[in-house]
């Protein structure tokens, strides 16, 4: 038996069907992304495990029992929300001790647990500051570790680094990985970023229009697309005479389909080619060895391997 | 910040006298010696102050006025919150309708008000009592308070109370804990702002209030209507007076931008 199940869960707000009869299965520790286009309901998917959202339809079972019958204040869930949502009025420790506070933990053991936490998310030094005083990127940290002290059943987490600039968002996606290993808490990740999906998480499902296209390894789901939106959406492709061909599988060479280099732009580890050929524009990225590479205007031949 | 320009500077300090100079004249005309207003003065008299000490109805007024404010400003806000919480995040029938009722005294001319009451608590038996002030003035102070207070709870980021929710926290705690602190400055603003309208009305008053009752900005007004003798330039004075000790108090203590302009604990 699954650890958390969602059986055909689905909500309409209105006429409008916002989540259509979505299942899924998480079993316990996996790290899950839920993956889609804005609007596609990702978020209402979220708010009806957390329970602030009521499903129209369908079953939400931790472990076998229906959390749909239990209030969300008792369903000891983990949330970080994407406004992070700290309490600007309390320091980061009260923040952080606020869950352990509600659960009735002694003063001296809440202390010891808030010290841990911040500890663990490297906020250490933080604990009398107030959220208004810190960075994006610690408040972030402190919304998750006040979502890790209550050791949750499940971590919720809603687009958590989206609004952190490129770099840091890289940094704390390697930061938030090794945490989700270190404590080895169930988690759900909200995400429009498949490059966030696909370096996260165990699995990943490729939600639109409230539906889950495919729920599968990224990897899997990367190479073998059940449809060409989860295709186009986890990255770029070609469609080259009828079979779609990811950019980086084509290679240049002496012979095969003919083109012309319309343009060629550097991005430091790779190229990226557009050719003009006979079957149209053909999108083409390159490992940069250091080597040359053809230029703008020069002819080239492109080669790839039959997709499996 | 950029310099003023010589026509801005010349606005300004004309803007500044027009709203300073008829305070200026009341607290010059109260240190004259003569039995008259009069205005320039050349000399100078505590006179009409030690008179003020002749008029105990005067005091008594001042400190019914000060309790009528605070009282009435306070159940204002403390009417105001459940309500803007409700307004601020749920869609119900007779939602408008509400907020329209809340913010109605508004547009009624004070003195319709005022006959409305009078008749009304004569009917009612509280006709020149202090309960009856008190509910009058929590009529008129409601739209400023409601005001204030709909503005921060609609400020007030809803995921915020789901976080504490999600941590174990029921409503009443997510109420006491999280909410009322955030909102709080939002209250603080509109009390304040409520207890001025209150403090300073006389035009619905003067017809509720009885001798014994009286605020004191009735007694001043009726008070001019018998008397051409300086005894109320003395009075407002004082009040000035204590009304710059109460801001250079509330300034220093809170920071009275954040009173007045309604600021959150967080700058936002
Ligand atoms: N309270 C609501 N009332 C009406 N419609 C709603 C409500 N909440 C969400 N919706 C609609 O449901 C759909 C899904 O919304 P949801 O917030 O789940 O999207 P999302 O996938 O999280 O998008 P984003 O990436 O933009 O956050 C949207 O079309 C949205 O307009
Ligand atoms: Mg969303």
């Amino acid at each position: 038996m699954a650890f958390l199940t969602l059986d055909k869960l689905t909500k309409k707000f209105g006429t409008h069907l916002a989540v259509d009869g979505l299942s899924l299965e998480v079993e316990k520790g996996e790290f899950i992304a839920l993956l889609g286009p804005s609007g596609c309901g990702k978020t209402t998917t979220l708010q009806m495990i957390a329970g602030f959202v009521d499903p129209t339809a369908g079953a939400i079972r931790l472990e076998g029992r229906d959390l749909l019958a239990i209030k969300p204040a008792k369903r000891g869930l983990g949330i970080v929300f994407q406004s992070y949502a700290l309490f600007p009025h309390m320091t980061v420790a009260e923040n952080v001790a606020f869950g352990l506070e509600m659960q009735g933990v002694a003063a001296t053991e809440r202390a010891k647990r808030v010290a841990e936490t911040l500890e663990l998310v490297g906020l250490g030094a933080f604990a009398a500051r107030f959220p208004r005083q810190m960075s994006g990127g610690q408040q972030q940290r402190v919304a998750l570790a006040r979502a890790l002290v209550i050791r949750p059943n499940i971590l919720l987490l809603d687009e958590p680094l989206s609004n952190l600039d490129a770099k840091l968002r890289e940094e704390m996606q390697i930061e938030l990985r090794q945490i989700q290993r270190t404590v080895g808490t169930t988690t759900i990740l909200v995400t429009h970023d498949q490059a966030e999906a696909m370096a996260l998480s165990d699995r990943i499902v490729v939600m639109n229009q409230g539906r889950a296209e495919q729920i599968g390894p990224p990897h899997e789901a990367y190479e073998r697309p059940a449809t060409p939106f989860v295709a186009n959406f986890l990255g770029k492709t070609n469609l080259v005479n009828g079979t779609t061909v990811r950019p980086e599988k084509i290679s240049f060479s002496t012979s095969g389909l003919a083109g012309k280099v319309r343009t060629r732009i550097f991005q430091g580890n790779h190229w990226l080619y557009q050719i003009d050929t006979d079957s149209g524009l053909v999108t083409v990225i390159r490992q940069n060895t250091g080597e040359t590479m053809p230029a703008e205007g020069a002819v080239v031949h492109l080669v790839w391997a039959p997709s499996p | 910040m950029s310099k003023n320009g010589p026509l801005a500077l010349a606005y300004h300090t004309l803007f500044v006298t027009f709203m300073l100079a008829p305070i200026l004249v009341v607290c010059w005309v109260a240190f004259t010696p003569e039995g008259f207003l009069s205005f320039p003065t050349d000399n100078w008299s505590l006179r009409w102050f030690y008179a003020i000490a002749r008029y105990p109805e005067f005091v008594s007024a001042f400190w019914r006025s000060l309790w009528l404010g605070a009282l009435s400003s306070a159940i204002a806000v403390a009417v105001s919150v459940p309500a803007a919480l409700a307004i601020a995040r749920y869609r119900f029938p007779g939602r408008e309708a509400m907020t329209t009722l809340f913010m109605s005294p508004l547009m009624i001319p004070h003195i319709v008000l005022g006959i409305a009451f009078l008749r009304f608590f004569t009917q009612i038996g509280l006709g020149g009592t202090f309960v009856g002030l008190v509910l009058a003035h929590i009529v008129i102070v409601l739209p400023f308070a409601l005001r204030l207070t709909l503005a921060s709870a609609i400020g007030l980021d809803r995921a915020i109370e789901h976080a504490a929710v999600s941590l174990g926290a029921s409503e009443w705690v997510v109420l006491r804990r999280i909410t009322l602190p955030l909102v709080l400055p939002g209250l603080a603003s509109g009390w304040a702002l409520a207890f001025i309208n209150s403090f300073d009305e006389v035009t619905m008053t003067v017809f509720i209030a009885a001798p014994g009752t009286e605020t004191l900005p009735v007694r001043m007004f009726l008070y001019i209507q018998d008397n051409i003798d300086p005894l109320v330039t003395s009075v407002s004075a004082c009040v000035i007076a204590i009304t710059v000790a109460a801001l250079v108090v509330m300034d220093r203590a809170y920071g009275l931008e954040k009173l007045l302009v309604g600021r959150g604990v967080d700058g936002r």
